[in-house]
């Protein structure tokens, strides 16, 4: 058994093959993380709420930090696909050495992975320490919405009783959604807005957002609930302060 | 079972003068009985059971007619199979004889030993090849059908309601496929030469898993005329408690799967402990075996969460007990954590013996040590213990414990740790080597690519502020399609063609297994990255019709299954080709150093005339330093 240690190395990086690659690896880095982040971004659309604009960021700075280590991969998969190749039945010489280890580049792999899972892992944390927050912020008002197969509906608790299938929001005003189902597990969903709740019978289940772009965005159920699934879906429309208060005394509330 | 080689074979045939009840048992008996047995127990329990319902939470006698006539299936299947001539004989002291023995192991039935309770693991690997080919040829069918309603946006042509049960079918049916495809054929064909055994622990139990799974299989297919399962391959209740009796065969299937998951790796385990050529240390036991016995003893305290899950569903739904039922004190969140703490070791379940089939290839086909074994050993082993602590990942959208939320997040980002080692692994063994292009060389770059997609977009979802986007949306489909199928099937396929001579005796095509490959490969990465762009978009999981422009990303993904299914006829075709018409493969056609290679073909009843002894571990390729 013989490893890297006790092999001549005048230096590493004046073989060929690693030179290939580290230039391949600079370029696929390259492509990988700007065409990954980019279509991604892109296929999200544009984000309705600061929750979104937050998930969005987060894809596109884990598609970058982890560009690096796909690249790698890459690079060195191609210069093994470059350099020599045999077909036929029968096997082509054995490779030119035996090694099997190579304890600084295990140690180097193992590292760096762990440094990557960390980052990923505290910077998940601190967003979602915030979105724990928001939900019990004081200061939002509350919208009640129960799921039941298959239509939503929306109580605006602080503004009398009134009930809607479309839900209104202001812009700009925290809400926290007070959510629960009348018969099986719907997810209550604002697609635009990045948010997520199941609609458990039984239980009230909570979130939280502050829709920042006056609009009309979609309401979709995430969680299989029956016959007509693809069809429980409404719309959010997003209004101005006035606009909201005109709409609530319209349906009979007050403001 | 050394001194069974020992003793000279009895005269050739069984020329009794009268036939013995086992000789007369086979699979016609098997489901002859087994349909005797569902009939009976179907008017049995009408006859018996009170008709009213009224004041309960059931909603009619009609599941506990399904269920009691499915367990009566069951019964008469196994009966009518011979399970339980072995046990009773032992009860009565008069324990098989040695002539009993042999003739259950097969010896001198030629094509009969495959249609019985055959105890010789290559026969039973063979039942299991077979058997998974025809779940995924099912499971296939109904992508297929699923694909096709997604062509355009709207017009599906499936009605809601055949499409959701569709929908519940393939899932769970493909789950099954993926969980066996490779601890089943290859475990139990290859595994037990591999490691220098003459068979399995207990070859009897060997032979009870295999056909557990085949007596499950009707019980899900029936489904299809009971109106389906609409409601996903998880079966959330209370969903599921308002299924048509379809929900009853997905109990069952369930149910009579975990048994023989549990049954085989038990066995499994057991072999690999105890049963080890002399010589072979743990360090010079082979990396597919690291696997095998990972994905099988992780399945061993994960399958009976499963079971449990089932049991409580089906009381639910059959006796108006109400564990599920918020009216009746339960709780659909009891259903959710029992059924992903078997949910997520599951997925390592399938994955793990797959990327480890790869890495015994690697070695072959690069001419060069595997790199780094005793990575590969802490990477399986580190997936297998932090996948039992990560199931409420599937549950952060959930609302049943926020706080959770954040320690969930980061035991699931640590497995990434040792999932990068079997990257470093495989391109490690990869780099430097002297390629050797098969197809399961080129499955071990298509399992780099499709699992490093699958990965990084793992890493996505298992953040808990993205997965509030993302969760419940195509881009998971797409996620688990790319571990599961895109690294997971991969890994299979490639063993097929790399164990096909020792099975079969004869080659894969080398050009079907090409053209196979490429159409697999290419149709697999369009359907897929179409499927994460919807995704991405906001279309939702399991939904017949989808919004206008969703319209795009649905056709290329339609586009791309069209390839794969084209890709998997092919393949399908050269397993059948190469099986009845292939070239005569040589002992050892890729000049691999495991044992399975020493053995000849066809490789005769016990393996072995001699149990090989070990001396070195099977990746001394490579020039040695001068």
């Amino acid at each position: 058994m013989s490893d890297l240690e006790t092999q001549k190395r005048p230096s590493v990086f004046e073989r060929k093959d690693v030179k290939q690659t580290v230039y391949l690896w600079v370029i696929f880095t390259a492509i990988i993380g700007y065409v990954a982040a980019t279509v991604q971004a892109r296929s999200m659309g544009a984000a309705a709420s600061e929750t979104m604009s937050t998930t969005i960021h987060m894809i596109r700075v884990f598609t970058w930090v982890v560009a690096p280590v796909a690249g790698l991969i890459a690079a060195m998969a191609a210069t093994t696909l470059i350099s020599k190749m045999h077909f036929g039945d029968t096997p082509p010489d054995e490779a030119d050495h035996q090694i099997r280890n190579s304890p600084r580049a295990t140690s180097t792999w193992l590292i760096v992975s762990s440094l990557l899972c960390l980052f990923a892992v505290v910077w998940g944390t601190i967003v979602l320490q915030r979105d724990n927050a928001a939900v019990l912020d004081l200061a939002a008002m509350n919208v009640n919405v129960t799921g039941q197969q298959w239509v939503w509906n929306f109580d605006y608790v602080d503004n009398g009783t009134v009930r809607s299938a479309d839900l209104y929001l202001p812009v700009n005003k925290p809400v926290v959604f007070h959510v629960t189902s009348k018969d099986v597990i719907h997810s209550f969903w604002i697609v635009q807005m990045g948010i997520k709740i199941d609609a458990n019978p039984g239980y009230v289940t909570e979130t939280s957002v502050t829709p920042n772009k006056i609009g009309i965005y979609d309401i979709r159920c995430a969680e299989l609930c029956g016959l007509y699934h693809a069809f429980m879906q409404t719309k959010v429309h997003v209004v101005s302060q006035a606009d909201y208060a005109a709409w609530i005394k319209s349906q009979g509330g007050h403001a | 079972m050394t001194t069974m080689m020992d003793r000279p074979a009895s005269a050739p045939g069984h020329s009794a003068p009268k036939k013995a009840l086992i000789e007369r048992l086979n699979i016609f008996t098997a489901f002859g009985l087994g349909i005797i047995g569902a009939i009976v127990f179907w008017y049995i329990a009408k006859a018996i059971l009170p008709a009213n319902t009224a004041g309960s939470y059931i909603k009619s006698n009609r599941d506990q007619w399904v269920l009691l006539a499915m367990i009566g299936w069951l019964i008469g299947f196994m009966t009518g199979i011979g399970a339980f001539i072995g046990p009773f004989r032992w009860l009565l002291g008069k324990d098989l004889s040695h002539e009993e023995n042999l003739f259950y192991a097969g010896k001198d039935l030629g094509v009969k030993r495959y249609f019985r309770y055959t105890t010789d693991h290559k026969v039973v690997g063979i039942q299991y090849l077979v058997t998974t080919m025809v779940v995924f040829f099912v499971g296939g069918v109904l992508a297929m059908l699923i694909r096709t309603n997604l062509g355009h946006a709207g017009g599906g042509w499936l009605q809601p309601q055949t499409y959701n049960a569709i929908v519940g079918m393939h899932g769970i049916i493909m789950i099954v496929a993926t969980i066996i495809m490779v601890t089943g054929p290859f475990g139990n064909f290859i595994m037990p030469i591999m490691i220098g055994a003459r068979d399995m622990a207990f070859p009897r139990l060997n032979a009870l898993s295999l056909w557990l799974i085949i007596a499950a299989i009707p019980c899900i297919l029936s489904s299809i005329f009971l109106g389906g399962i609409p409601t996903g391959w998880v079966a959330y209740n209370p969903l599921a408690s308002q299924g048509p009796p379809g929900q009853d065969g997905y109990i069952m299937f369930i149910c009579i799967f975990a048994l023989s998951t549990m049954v085989a790796g038990a066995n499994i385990t057991t072999t690999v402990i105890k049963m080890r050529a002399k010589g072979m240390t743990w360090n010079r036991t082979p990396i597919f075996i690291y696997g095998v016995v990972a994905s099988v003893a992780l399945a061993l305290p994960a399958f009976p969460f499963f079971f449990l899950s089932q049991v409580l569903s089906a009381m639910d739904r059959a006796t108006g007990s109400t564990f599920y039922d918020v009216r009746g004190g339960g709780s659909g969140w009891l259903y959710e954590n029992l059924f992903w703490i078997m949910g997520h070791p599951e997925v390592y379940v399938i994955l793990i013996p797959a990327v480890a089939a790869l890495m015994e290839m690697a070695p072959v086909f690069t001419r060069r040590p595997l790199f780094s074994f005793n990575m590969a050993i802490m990477g399986i082993a580190g997936i297998s213990g932090l996948s039992v602590l990560v199931w409420a990942h599937h549950m952060y959208t959930t609302g049943w414990a926020p706080l959770l939320n954040g320690p969930f997040m980061l035991t699931t980002e640590l497995i990434s740790i040792p999932t990068g080692l079997l990257f470093l692994v495989l391109i490690g063994t990869l780099w430097r080597g002297r390629l050797w292009m098969t197809m399961p060389t080129a499955s071990i770059y298509a399992l780099l690519w499709n699992f490093m997609i699958g990965g990084v977009t793992g890493i996505y979802l298992s953040d808990v502020p993205i997965d509030g986007a993302l969760h419940g949306s195509m881009f998971v489909t797409a996620h688990f399609h790319y571990t599961l199928m895109g690294a997971g099937l991969t890994g299979a396929v490639a063993s097929l063609v790399y164990w096909f001579p020792k099975m079969t005796g004869r080659m894969f095509d080398k050009t079907l297994s090409w053209i196979g490959f490429w159409f697999v490969q290419i149709g697999f990465n369009i359907a897929f990255i179409g499927m994460f762009l919807v995704g991405l978009a906001g279309q939702p999981r399991r939904v017949g019709s989808y919004a206008a422009l969703f319209d795009q990303g649905n056709m290329i993904t339609t586009g791309g299954a069209y390839l794969i299914m084209a890709g998997m006829l092919v393949f399908l075709y050269g397993v059948i080709s190469s099986w009845t018409h292939g070239a005569k493969a040589p002992m050892n056609p890729w000049f691999a150093k495991t044992l399975e290679w020493t053995v000849p073909n066809p490789v005769p009843l016990e393996n072995f005339d001699v149990l090989p002894v070990v001396t070195s571990d099977a990746y001394g390729y490579g020039k040695a330093q001068s």
